[in-house]
C-alpha cells in the first residue's frame, strides 16, 4: 500500500530541532515544512494546505498557545499537536481545552510521534469527509428546490 | 514546689543542721557538706542547682571553691555566707561568679528567697538555651530550604534549557539510525562499530532527559490532583509494579493494613510516586534474599504508612544525606540521587513527613506520614520552600 503523505508543518524556533525532525519524518514518507516561530507558522498555513501542525509551546514572540488559538481560528480543520516541556503540562491542557489534537512532552519519542501524527491526520480527513458529504447534501437539496 | 538541689557547706556543724531542718521544714530538702573539699566531691558525683557555701571554713576558703564551682559547674549557682566583718569576701565573691551572697548571722527568709531566686535564675537560663538552640536549628532549616528553594529555581531552568539540545541530539542520533537502515548503507564500512556508538548516544540521552524530567517534574509547576485515596489501594499498586523484580530477586512482601484504614484526602498520584520510589530502594537494598514490610496504620488526624526492610541498613552519617539531591550510593547511571530528595518534597507538599530510621544491619525503616484532610489549596499550590522561609520569617519578626 502507498503510504499517503501527511502534510505537517513543523514549528519550533530551534533550528536544528526542525531540521532534524523534519529530516526523519520526509524519509518515513511525510511532507515536512519548517517554520521557526508563530508568525511564520501562519503565514505558511496561508499559502500552503497543511494537515496537521506540529507545535512548540516555548517559543520567544508568538508562543504555541497563541498561535494555537489563531490557528483554530482561521483553519480550524488543522490538527495541531504541541511539544511540550516536562514542566509545563498545564499549558499542555490549556492548548487541548483550545482544541488542540494531543501533545507530546519534549524529547519526544520519534514512535509516538508518528503514531500521533496518522490519528491527527486521520481525524482530519474524517472531518473533511464529513463536511464533503454535508455540502452535498445542501447542494442536492438546493438543487431540489429549483 | 519543683525540688530544688541543695547543697549547704558550713563547718559549723550545728549551724548547719539547724538551717538545713529549717529549710525542710518549707519545704526545702537538702545536702550537706563540713568543708570545701567535701562540697567539690559531692558536686564531682551529682549535680546541684544551688550551693549555699560559708566564706570563712578552714582548708579551702570560700572564694576558692566558689571559683572552682564556676569554672566546673557552670549551671550551678552559689549563694555566699560571710561573717560581718568579711562582708568584703561578699563583694569580691560577686565578682567572681556567686549569685549573691547574705552576711550572717541570717534570717532564714532572707536565705529561703534567695535559694529561690538562684533558682529560678538557672530555670531561666535554662529556657534561653533552649531558646536559642531552637533558633539555631530554624536559622539552620531555614538556610537549607532557601538554598533548596533557589537551587529548584536554578535546576528547572537549567532542565528546561537541557532539554531543547537534548531534543536535538535524539533526532539527530534517530535521524542517523534511520540513515544506516537503508540499503545503501548495508555494507557501509564499520556500519556495526557506528551503530554501536549511536545506541550509545541514545541511551545517554534517555538517561539525561530522565533526570530532566524528574527534576522538572518536581520543581516545574505543582499540578496536584486532590481525591479521596485509599492508602491500602495505592500501596497495593505499588507493591503490584515491583512484584516481578522482587520476585526473581527471592524479597517477601509482606502486608500489614489490618483493620483496613478509610480513605484520605490527598494526591493518589503523588503518592503512588513516592510509594513506588521507597520499594523500589528497599528492593535495590535488599539486593536478593529478605522481607519488605508495608505496614498501614491511623493515627488520628492522620495515617502512617511505613516501608521496612531487612537490608544491610543506612551507615549513620548518610541518614542526614540521603534526602540531599544528588546524593546517591548506586553506581552512575543507576540511580539519579533525586528519589528520595523528590519523594520527601512530594510528601512535605502534601502537608505530611517523611523519615527514616536505621542502623547498620538493622535495615531501614522509612515512615510517611499524611494528614487525612489537606486544608486550603492555595497554600497547597504555593511552593514549599517559600512557605517554609516565610514561616520561619514571621517567626523571627515577632
Amino acid at each position: 500500500m502507498i503510504k499517503i503523505p501527511t502534510r505537517v508543518l513543523l514549528v519550533d524556533d530551534e533550528k536544528d530541532f526542525v531540521e532534524m525532525l523534519g529530516l526523519r519524518l520526509e524519509e518515513v514518507g511525510e511532507n515536512v515544512t519548517p517554520a521557526h516561530s508563530g508568525q511564520e507558522c501562519l503565514q505558511v498555513l496561508e499559502k500552503k494546505e497543511i494537515d496537521v501542525v506540529i507545535l512548540d509551546i516555548l517559543m520567544p514572540g508568538m508562543d504555541g498557545i497563541a498561535t494555537l488559538k489563531e490557528i483554530k481560528r482561521r483553519f480550524p480543520l488543522v490538527e495541531v499537536i504541541m511539544l511540550t516541556g516536562h514542566g509545563t503540562t498545564e499549558s499542555a491542557v490549556k492548548g487541548l481545552k483550545l482544541g488542540a489534537y494531543d501533545y507530546l512532552l519534549k524529547p519526544a519519542h520519534f514512535g509516538e510521534l508518528t503514531v500521533k501524527l496518522e490519528s491527527a491526520r486521520k481525524r482530519k480527513d474524517e472531518q473533511a469527509e464529513r463536511i464533503r458529504k454535508a455540502e452535498v447534501k445542501l447542494l442536492l437539496r438546493k438543487s431540489g428546490d429549483i | 514546689m519543683e525540688t530544688i538541689r541543695l547543697l549547704l557547706v558550713d563547718d559549723e556543724d550545728h549551724f548547719r543542721q539547724t538551717i538545713a531542718k529549717r529549710l525542710a521544714k518549707r519545704g526545702l530538702a537538702s545536702e550537706q557538706a563540713a568543708s570545701g573539699n567535701e562540697c567539690l566531691s559531692i558536686l564531682d558525683k551529682k549535680a546541684m542547682d544551688v550551693v549555699v557555701l560559708d566564706v570563712k571554713m578552714p582548708g579551702m576558703t570560700g572564694i576558692e571553691v566558689l571559683r572552682n564551682i564556676t569554672a566546673k559547674y557552670p549551671e550551678t549557682e552559689v549563694i555566699l555566707l560571710t561573717g560581718q566583718a568579711t562582708a568584703s569576701d561578699g563583694v569580691e565573691g560577686i565578682k567572681s561568679g556567686a549569685f549573691d551572697y547574705l552576711t550572717k548571722p541570717i534570717e532564714l527568709d532572707h536565705l529561703f528567697n534567695k535559694i529561690l531566686q538562684a533558682y529560678e535564675k538557672i530555670r531561666r537560663s535554662d529556657a534561653e538555651q533552649k531558646e536559642a538552640e531552637y533558633r539555631k536549628q530554624m536559622e539552620q532549616q531555614m538556610i537549607v530550604t532557601e538554598r533548596l528553594a533557589s537551587l529548584g529555581t536554578l535546576a528547572a531552568g537549567v532542565a528546561h534549557e537541557i532539554n531543547n539540545p537534548l531534543a536535538i541530539i535524539r533526532e539527530s542520533a534517530g535521524w542517523m539510525r534511520q540513515l544506516f537502515d537503508k540499503d545503501e548503507l548495508k555494507d557501509m564500512p564499520r556500519r556495526k562499530e557506528f551503530v554501536k556508538a549511536l545506541d550509545k548516544v541514545e541511551k545517554s540521552v534517555e538517561r539525561a532527559s530522565r533526570i530532566t524530567h524528574q527534576l522538572l517534574g518536581f520543581f516545574g509547576k505543582s499540578e496536584s490532583a486532590l481525591s479521596q485515596v485509599n492508602l491500602a489501594e495505592l500501596a497495593g499498586e505499588a507493591i503490584h509494579l515491583i512484584a516481578h523484580e522482587a520476585q526473581n530477586r527471592d524479597i517477601r512482601i509482606v502486608r500489614q493494613m489490618e483493620p483496613l484504614p478509610d480513605t484520605i484526602w490527598s494526591d493518589a498520584y503523588q503518592i503512588r510516586q513516592v510509594l513506588l520510589n521507597l520499594l523500589t530502594n528497599a528492593v535495590h537494598a535488599l539486593n536478593s534474599e529478605g522481607t519488605i514490610t508495608i505496614a498501614i496504620e491511623d493515627v488520628g488526624d492522620s495515617q502512617t504508612i511505613t516501608v521496612s526492610d531487612t537490608g544491610p541498613g543506612i551507615p549513620r552519617e548518610n541518614l542526614d544525606k540521603i534526602f540531599e539531591p544528588f546524593f546517591s550510593t548506586k553506581s552512575p547511571g543507576q540511580g539519579t540521587g533525586l528519589g528520595l530528595f523528590v519523594s520527601r518534597g512530594i510528601v512535605e507538599k502534601l502537608g505530611g513527613t517523611l523519615e527514616v530510621a536505621s542502623k547498620i544491619g538493622q535495615g531501614a525503616r522509612f515512615s510517611i506520614r499524611l494528614p487525612k484532610h489537606l486544608n486550603g489549596t492555595d497554600e497547597f499550590h504555593e511552593s514549599r520552600g517559600k512557605k517554609w522561609v516565610e514561616k520561619i520569617k514571621s517567626r523571627f519578626a515577632e
